[in-house]
């Protein structure tokens, strides 16, 4: 255990350090002027340059980068180009956001994801296998945006149920916060629910068709035991890795479900910083992303090893 | 199931999703007649106003400000010295009355008495001043600066007088006054708090800021002690939809009470909305295509005057603005004094486009491309550019480029022409010597003996009535010139909620709310 840990770890301040270079290299590369986005359209030349030399930007490359990265190690993401703020703040003031939301999301997949999973494929063939197949089909091809527009259109608009957008922190307003914040996770949620289902209902097909079920519903085990007690715990093996994926990419915000509910997101705060330019903001909110998905990750694979004995985390299988 | 079950089920799903498809985008289409929008308004609280911003305002300090919509939460913060009413006249603000010298060159301001910061300290000259000097500062790099650059000397006379001396006289100076440059921040806070004063402003104005959450909202409440008088509301929370369509959407809905810069598509819609009401006023800006000077082809004028030419400008505005604009001549835009309604904007005339580029050894046209944002709406206005040009053998090309990109393309002078305007000034010298004079902020290489000195003139003559005079001149050379493509002006809008009584549009766009109240 511990030497899986320690190859973990090692791996992932490689991975991490390998991340913080590409980052750093796109953002500064991409065409666009930090010190223009701040002082617009109608700055002199000398007031750009005295800015990017304020900000360092007027630096070598290497030099700026070595400098953001021992900062990093510190534990200083550095300050936002634009008013200031640390870097660090501004990402501690939208991760509850991001992090509500990734839940909500989550269990309203799962939710809709696993009994239609399982009923689709218990009852292959019937009815209900077809209104769960179809129903993947289209929460996989919808778009996001355009389900969020639906939803708003039919429960804000049309029956006036929820506010269309907004957001309050559910310390504040538990009640409001979860109807605000109902239709993002289902837009977002759905999408998730649609793979899961797909992928449980032929996960599970498979699992039933094993040797072991047949002797357990020959020992007389009822159905409901059968499935949830056998089937489902193997089946849900590859459903742990994507769902586990994809929490992570929850994690980095979704930008236009971000977007279209205005919610003070992750996702809307990358956006913004990329087409300001306000590089230490997305230096740090990609690395951030970054090590959510390789913590996710990991934790994914310990998950593994506890739904199935077989699989060992040191990688014997 | 049966093969007949399986069939209708799959069909019955397909044909659900597809009625709601179409459903959805008929429905925007379709409130034409008389629709009432939304069902129960989800606010109630009538002592609280709502305001939807089109961003989120970067930056609360006025003196390092850049960006127009830093500026609508600021009228609620900061008082300016001087303001500006519906007919863009100056009336006095913090300043009381002021008298000019004769020369031009003295400004004697007598300020209001008993004014307080919002954290109790006194406003008075010597709080102006360092207001001056803050912004003047070489090493602060405040934008402000370039539009306080005439300021030779600042004398403090006494408690609520203050004298300042020009090095020349210049004409837009209580314009600049009457925005940013003119606000006035508390010097304590400033000492103490340096460069976090941005997150935590100080002003004199008719609300106190409260807290901000970066993307999401910002709040002020009522500043009991307001010298003239308390506002009604109990507080304002400024929120952000950089989405104009999601803006739009809370507006109906009833969570947000005004909106500032509705959508072209949905004036229709909304001035037909029984529920909310649509204020229409002309903005002081001006909307076209900039022009690179310095490479070909757009440094021979002929090439300049054709594309002019080739333009219908009526057509533009009806079709790809559903008349939200009027035609543009020039930079100085209507209703404000210095708009000569005797120049009349260019005519499409393909014909002479075709004979000046003949001239001028093009008779098979010439070929350039044109940068735009994505929107929807520069799309639409770029197209139909392309296809007006081709009439006359001008071959557009259009490159869709996003915004930040497209700024640095500018710096560096790497575009023929690109799709972008300017949000303008009270004054027309902030509009027009910006753009043609050789030194101007927003000019790409453009330079004539004979316009820098018809701008220069304007900005020491004191006479109103001359200065027309002047930029009229001004204009008709740039007519000829064509230093930069005119098309329109854009009209401003503001909806807001039927019950909301109080509220003065004003051209330059800021949204007041010390008279502004519920029924």
């Amino acid at each position: 255990m511990v030497k899986f840990l320690i190859r973990r770890l090692g791996l992932m301040v490689v991975i991490l350090f390998l991340v913080s270079i590409i980052v750093f290299s796109l953002v500064h590369l991409t065409p666009g002027d930090p010190a223009r986005m701040i002082l617009g359209q109608e700055a002199t030349e000398e007031s750009l340059h005295a800015l990017r030399e304020q900000m360092g930007l007027n630096d070598p490359l290497y030099v700026q980068y070595f400098s953001w990265v021992t900062n990093v190690l510190q534990g200083d993401l550095g300050n936002s180009l634009k008013d200031n703020t640390p870097v660090l703040t501004v990402l501690l003031q939208k991760l509850p956001v991001t992090i509500q939301l990734s839940i909500m999301s989550f269990v309203i997949a799962m939710l809709i994801a696993i009994p239609a999973g399982i009923i689709s494929a218990t009852r292959k063939g019937t009815f209900w296998d077809y209104f769960g197949t179809t129903f993947a089909l289209s929460g996989v091809s919808v778009p996001p945006f355009f389900l969020g527009i639906l939803l708003i259109f039919v429960f804000s608009i049309s029956l006036g149920w929820v506010a269309p957008s907004g957001y309050v922190e559910p310390w504040k307003d538990f009640k409001q916060s979860m109807l605000l914040m109902i239709l993002p996770a289902i837009a977002v949620g759905i999408r998730l629910s649609a793979e899961i289902t797909r992928m449980l209902r032929s996960s599970m097909l498979e699992v039933l068709e094993a040797d072991y079920i047949r002797t357990a519903y020959a020992k007389g085990v009822l159905e409901r035991g059968v499935v949830i007690g056998h089937a489902l715990k193997n089946a849900l093996i590859p459903v742990v890795t994507v769902s586990g994926l994809q929490l992570a990419t929850f994690l980095g915000g979704a930008v236009i479900t971000e977007t279209i509910f205005a919610i003070p997101g992750i996702g809307r705060l990358v956006i913004d910083a990329i087409l300001t330019r306000d590089f230490p903001v997305v230096q740090g909110a990609v690395l951030f992303m970054a090590i959510a998905v390789v913590v996710v990750n990991f934790f994914i694979d310990v998950l593994y090893s506890i739904l199935d004995p077989r699989i060992k985390l040191t990688g014997g299988q | 199931m049966s093969k007949k079950g399986k069939v209708f089920a799959a069909v019955f799903m397909s044909l659900l999703l597809l009625l709601t498809g179409c459903n959805n985008s008929n429905s925007s289409s379709s409130e034409g007649g008389k629709s009432a929008t939304a069902t129960a308004p989800a606010k109630t609280d009538n002592t609280e106003l709502v305001v939807g911003l089109d961003d989120d305002p970067p930056q609360l300090d006025p003196h390092f400000s850049t960006a127009a919509v830093d500026r609508q939460v600021f009228h609620s913060i900061y008082d300016k010295l001087v303001d500006v009413d519906e007919e863009l006249n100056f009336v006095p603000m913090l300043a009381e009355k002021w008298d000019i010298s004769e020369d031009g060159k003295t400004y004697t301001f007598t300020l209001q008495k008993g004014v307080k910061f919002h954290d109790g300290t006194p406003f008075n000259a010597e709080a102006v001043k360092f207001n001056f000097e803050r912004m003047m500062d070489p090493n602060a790099g405040s934008p402000r600066a370039s539009e306080l650059s005439s300021i030779e000397k600042i004398e403090v006379v006494d408690e609520t007088t203050l004298k300042v001396v020009l090095s020349e006289p210049y004409s837009p100076f209580l314009a600049a006054l009457s925005d940013r440059a003119g606000m006035m921040v508390s010097p304590k806070a400033v000492q103490e708090k340096g460069k976090d004063f941005a997150n935590s402003p100080v002003g004199t104005g008719p609300f106190k800021f409260v807290s901000r959450v970066k993307q999401d909202k910002i709040e002020v409440e009522k500043n009991a002690d307001y010298w003239n008088g308390a506002p009604k509301f109990e507080k304002i929370v400024y929120r952000p939809y950089s989405d104009e369509n999601v803006r739009l959407t809370n507006l109906t809905s009833g969570d947000v009470d005004i909106i500032s810069k509705v959508p072209p598509k949905d004036v229709e819609k909304l001035k037909n909305d029984s529920n909310l009401t649509l204020s229409e006023t002309g903005a002081l800006g001006f909307q076209g295509l900039y022009l690179n000077h310095k490479s070909e082809p757009f440094n021979n004028k002929a090439l300049r005057q054709a594309l002019d030419l080739v333009i219908d400008r009526e057509a533009i505005i009806k079709v790809a603005l559903r008349d939200t604009g009027v035609q543009a001549a020039g930079a100085i835009p209507p209703g404000t004094w210095a708009y000569d309604d005797s120049i009349k904007p260019t005519k499409k005339d393909v014909e002479k486009a075709k004979k000046i580029m003949a001239e001028a050894g093009y008779p098979d046209g010439f070929e350039f491309t044109l940068q735009l944002s994505p929107k929807p709406v520069e799309e639409q206005i770029s197209q139909m550019i392309q296809s007006m040009a081709a009439e006359a053998g001008i071959k557009v090309k259009l490159e869709i480029v996003e915004f930040g990109t497209m700024l640095d393309n500018m710096d560096n002078y790497k575009f023929d022409a690109v799709r972008l305007g300017w949000s303008g000034r009270t004054d027309p010298d902030g509009n027009i010597y910006a753009l043609f004079h050789t030194d101007g902020s927003i000019n790409y290489g453009y330079s004539n003996p004979e316009m820098d000195e018809l701008l220069e003139q304007a900005r020491v003559e004191t006479d109103q009535k001359e200065r027309k005079k002047i930029y009229s001149k001004a204009t008709e050379l740039g007519q000829e010139e064509v230093p930069f493509i005119f098309i329109y002006h854009e009209k401003d809008y503001k909806a807001f909620k039927n019950n909301l009584q109080g509220y003065k549009h004003i051209s330059d766009q800021m949204m007041r709310f010390h008279d502004v109240s519920f029924k």
